[in-house]
């Protein structure tokens, strides 16, 4: 079995941490929304966004695999190349079974309409509104978005502490803002408007999936000179 | 003599303004165990991260089986490094990280780590990050113990551990290694307690090698004369001097210099008193001296500055 299995195996050991906390939320989050569901008194679809619930924890978990994993790592002699191969894979392993979990919870919601009640926890309005694979892909990307960018600002952390942290969000937000105001100056706004609407869950499934590319790509480099 | 298995050339480490390493050069074989000893901050879990390729010098070669360790599968899986500040995963307990070292190690002896975790009395289903200093340290030692690499570094493993814990685990460590021979580096501040496991030592201080000998040839190489300071002085004129203490008229000396027979001779007739110096007290001299502190040659008296063992005793 090589080092990079074992790595994924490793963080399975203790079932709670990828598996069982992840369900509970979920479950957690749908029966709440459910209860609510029930308690409004309209004949038509209600939309809750409940379904996101577990993707905050798995930034969370991007955070953790870094700071916490990546040092016991260290301590058993495991290269840097097999803990980040083992670990973006396990994340994958992850985001797929959710995916496929949120799949299946749509399929039956539609049956039964809205669970009896009218409510809509694993349907959200345009996100599943196209075929199967644009919403399990806009689910998968989102996961994965969620587990890379808490690696990502983790290893930024670990690499430079807390002011390399600092000004990374810091600079992000700079850089956001300065793009803003260079679209109202050059007055583009109507064009990225039209460029949104055209967009469908697929597309934006697809820039996403470019944007975890680049900062999973960018964690590699920093991790292979991180000390634990 | 047995297969070099770790090099170190002109390993320099440097932070914002120290040097924690200084051009370390070292070289390490197989089968032995060695003691990394020397005070907090002189090094030493620096040094062996470098080693380990956790951490990285400024400049140096450091060379573990033939190979530089970074991202050397080869190297690395051989080695196991649990550090004194070793974090674990949030939700892990100890039977987890016994569990995950198990996928590691290929000579992970799990009979080993239960009947370790039950010397130590660890509480292997509690949280780790809910585990007592001394419980932790045990977490370390079982790992380093029970992975059975060919490597296996100690950082400071008894830190919070009990007087009866560490000597389970020198003995534990000692049966182990003579079923099961390897090399091992245990760093420690605690000299006397581990002086006699040890087979090679080497004290870092500031960054610097300041001795690097077998243990067997440190016994015995430095020696504390003691008797009415006019007589010792003379006796002692010319040698290498590494602590001078007084008591009114009464001396006592630590040179670093084997005594010959005749010298011992002397000594006798002169009415002087030779006892040897421990590998602790040894190391604590040399250190001092080193750091320019009381007790270097010519410093003149400085009794009451360090309590003084052997004089003490003899009062």
């Amino acid at each position: 079995m090589s080092r990079t299995m074992a790595v994924a195996r490793m963080q399975l050991i203790n079932k709670w941490t990828y598996i069982g906390w992840p369900l509970t939320i979920l479950a957690a989050s749908f029966l709440m929304s459910l209860a609510i569901f029930a308690l409004i008194p309209v004949q038509e679809g209600k939309y809750g966004g409940g379904s996101q619930a577990p993707m905050w924890y798995f930034l969370v978990l991007g955070i953790q695999s870094m700071t916490l994993a990546f040092p016991f790592s260290q301590g058993l002699s495991i290269s840097r190349r097999a803990f980040y191969l083992g670990t973006l894979g396990l994340f994958s392993l992850i985001a797929l079974g959710m995916t496929g979990l949120y799949l299946l919870g749509g399929v039956i919601e539609g049956a039964t309409n809205g669970w009896g009640v009218y409510g809509y926890f694993f349907k959200i309005p345009w996100v599943t509104d196209g075929p199967w694979y644009s919403t399990a892909a806009f689910f998968f990307v989102v996961m994965m978005f969620m587990f890379i960018i808490g690696f990502w600002f983790a290893t930024i952390f670990k690499r430079w502490g807390t002011s390399g942290t600092l000004v990374s969000t810091l600079g992000s937000a700079v850089a956001l803002i300065g793009l803003a105001a260079l679209t109202t100056w050059l007055e583009w706004w109507g064009h990225v408007g039209s460029w949104f609407a055209q967009q469908t869950p697929l597309s934006i499934s697809g820039w996403a999936a470019l944007l975890c590319v680049v900062l999973a790509a960018g964690s590699y480099t920093t991790l292979r000179r991180a000390t634990p | 003599m047995n297969e070099t298995i770790v090099e170190a050339r002109n390993l320099i480490k440097h932070y914002k303004d120290v040097n924690a390493l200084d051009n370390v050069n070292l070289s390490l074989s197989a089968n032995r165990i060695y003691g990394l000893l020397g005070r907090n901050g002189a090094g030493k879990t620096t040094l062996m991260s470098i080693l380990t390729a956790q951490a990285f010098a400024t400049s140096g070669e450091a060379l573990v089986f033939g190979a530089s360790a970074y991202e050397n599968d080869a190297v690395l899986s051989r080695i196991c490094f649990i550090r004194e500040s070793q974090k674990y995963p949030d939700d892990f307990q100890p039977r987890h990280a016994f569990r995950s070292a198990a996928l590691f190690y290929k000579n992970w002896d799990q009979e080993f780590a239960d009947r370790l975790a039950e010397d130590f009395q660890l509480p292997i289903k509690r949280r780790i990050k809910k585990l007592s200093r001394g419980q932790l340290s045990a977490v370390g030692v079982i790992i380093g113990l029970a992975s059975r690499a060919e490597l296996t570094f100690f950082d400071e493993p008894y830190l919070g551990l009990d007087a009866v814990a560490r000597q389970l685990f020198y003995d534990r460590l000692v049966e182990d290694y003579a079923e099961h021979p390897r090399t091992i580096i245990l760093s420690s501040h605690l000299i006397d307690e581990v002086a006699n496991l040890l087979e090679h030592v080497v004290v870092i201080d500031r960054g610097r090698i300041i001795m690097d000998a077998d243990a067997e040839d440190i016994r015995g190489s430095a020696v504390t004369v003691s008797g009415s300071a006019e007589k010792v002085d003379a006796f002692l004129a010319g040698k290498k001097i590494l602590h001078r203490e007084t008591l009114g008229s009464l001396a006592s000396v630590t040179v670093d210099e084997v005594l010959g027979s005749r010298e011992r001779a002397e000594a006798q007739e002169l009415g002087l008193e030779l006892s040897p110096v421990s590998l602790q007290q040894l190391v604590v001299r040399k250190t001092m001296i080193r750091e320019g502190g009381a007790g270097a040659a010519g410093a003149g008296p400085t009794a009451g500055d360090f309590a003084d063992d052997t004089l003490e005793a003899k009062r």
